[in-house]
């Protein structure tokens, strides 16, 4: 695939996180243009997670520039990042688990950006979550967990999706279908970083890659044309 | 005797409603803020003297000087938490105790100053307060203790349904659940905790304003009404506010069976079936947790 030229969605600059004195991310570069998938792979530790939730202003203390769609949102509260059109789907799915699934999926309505997806459309997609729309978030299964934290994010209308380990604890069916469903909801014209341990689901589904390591991007390009054995090298450093 | 044994138990009944409207702000700030708010009382008894001085200095009705008291201990609690107590949140449990400590000795100090330390009541809401209705011939209620409980209950059912279906509601149950998690998707919890704050201001200002038709209040009474309170929230069970009521009303029971036998039993009784039932049922009438 040829990703043609346009302005950045997403463009991170010179990013670097810190928790008091540690630095957990550290002068990290990134676009993601409209449209594109670009996955960030990387061990353990490696400042994935903490980069996602720095883009939606959570977690540590930030330098750099963020921008979207051309604002600088580095300053930003998180509910206005979330309003301007990007959601987070957090590591562990984080759902409200006394909130039925329905309430849960409201709330991603609650916070965007008021347009996109209705609830009736997410069951659309999960037709196996409308006959439990009304049952608590916290007896779902871990598949179904993952499907109404995506559901929520679809719900904010998001112009830009960051998922934090979907695949974490799932059976590789459900894996195979949420991921069928990420390039669905990508062809929507929805951008979408994936931040993934299964290096070979993240390589596969992705346009553009980054690894990091302990907080650096050691690597970054287009997945098929990159080798195996070099991105395993700066995967675990040499 | 059977009309003795019914009018006690009636009479507990009805007391127990103004104890579960004591109770219902401070178990909706445990239970879905999960803080412990020492000032609970004082600031009920500081509302007490704003509708005193409203209805003595103004001449108003107390129901109405009520309406107008409304929004400001909404705004109240909206400010409170938004300027003082949320600057304790994610902290231990210590802080949030400490600075609540704090602001109820400045409020009874503060009142002290101002009304002195006499005991008063409010007036102002016409025959009311003496009016009663004959059930049998020896049965009486009081109209205003009715009312009370009432109220209470329609308390109860309306903070029930604000929780349960509304999007308020959805929003304080999601921060309860998982404070990190709301902030993550761009549910601010701070905003959230503030209008939880501010409802209970509400429920505050309904309370004393029955307390203060109901029974004498000064300015230290404040740490008694948080007392009883307390009893109510932990007997009904912490995060259930009809079990807040249920509790509240276990209490009322318990005092006026207690001061059918000598006046001087009333609050030892209550204390200690709040103490058997505690040993007995530690987690409540109707836990949610």
């Amino acid at each position: 695939m040829v990703i043609t030229p346009s302005a950045p969605l997403l463009a991170v600059e010179k990013l670097s996180v810190f928790y008091d004195q540690f630095r957990a991310v550290d002068s990290v570069d990134l676009t993601v243009t409209p449209g594109e998938i670009v996955s960030i792979i990387g061990a353990n530790g490696a400042g994935k997670s903490s980069f996602l939730k720095a883009i939606v202003g959570q977690g540590g203390r930030v330098a750099g520039s963020i921008r979207f769609d051309g604002q600088d949102i580095a300053a930003w509260p998180t509910s206005r990042i979330v309003g301007a059109g990007i959601a987070l789907v957090p590591e562990g799915r984080r759902l409200f688990p006394t909130l039925t699934v329905e309430e849960n999926l409201r709330l991603g309505w609650d916070v965007g950006r008021r347009g996109g997806m209705t609830a009736e459309e997410v069951f659309d997609l999960f037709p196996m979550l409308r006959e439990k729309r009304r049952v608590p978030a916290g007896q779902l299964s871990g598949g179904q967990q993952q499907m109404v934290a995506l559901g929520r994010a679809l719900l904010s209308d998001p112009r830009l999706m960051l998922c934090d380990e979907i695949s974490l604890g799932l059976a590789p069916a459900i894996v195979n279908d949420l991921y069928a469903l990420l390039e669905k909801i990508n062809r929507r014209g929805i951008g979408i970083v994936l931040v993934e341990q299964d290096i070979s689901r993240a390589l596969n589904v992705a346009h553009r890659f980054y690894c990091f390591l302990e907080g650096r991007v050691s690597l970054a390009g287009v997945p098929r044309a990159t080798g195996r054995e070099t991105v395993m090298k700066h995967y675990f450093g040499s | 005797m059977i009309d003795t044994i019914a009018n006690v138990l009636l009479q507990g009944i009805l007391l127990g409603g103004l104890y579960a409207l004591f109770a219902l702000g401070l178990s909706f700030s445990m239970g879905v803020m999960r803080f412990v708010n020492i000032a609970h009382g004082d600031f009920i008894v500081l509302v007490s003297f704003l509708l005193l001085v409203l209805t003595t200095a103004l001449g108003l009705n107390v129901f109405v000087a009520l309406i107008l008291v409304l929004p400001v201990t909404f705004a109240g609690g909206f400010l409170l938490q938004r300027f003082l107590l949320q600057r304790a949140a994610g902290s231990d449990v210590l802080l949030p105790l400490l600075i609540t400590f704090g602001l109820s000795i400045i409020i009874q100090n503060g009142l002290l100053q101002t009304f002195g330390a006499d005991s008063h009541v409010l007036a102002g809401a016409g025959t009311l307060q003496t009016a009663s209705i004959a059930l049998t011939s020896g049965i009486y209620i009081g109209v205003l203790p009715l009312l009370t409980l009432l109220t209470a209950v329609a308390l109860v059912l309306g903070l029930d349904r604000l929780l349960n279906y509304t999007r308020l509601g959805s929003h304080i149950r999601a921060v309860a659940d998982d404070v990190a998690a709301a902030d993550l998707i761009g549910l601010s919890s701070g905003r959230v905790y503030a209008l939880a704050m501010g409802i209970v201001g509400v429920t505050v200002a309904i309370a004393a304003c029955f307390m203060g038709l109901n029974m004498n209040f000064d300015p230290t009474s404040g740490p008694d009404r948080l007392l009883i309170a307390f009893e109510a929230v932990v007997l009904g069970g912490l995060g259930s506010l009809w079990g807040t009521l249920a509790g509240g009303i276990v209490l009322g029971i318990a005092q006026t069976v207690g001061a059918h036998f000598d006046t001087a039993w009333q609050l030892i009784i209550g204390h200690v079936v709040f103490l058997v039932l505690f040993l007995l049922r530690p987690q409540g009438l109707f836990p949610k947790y």
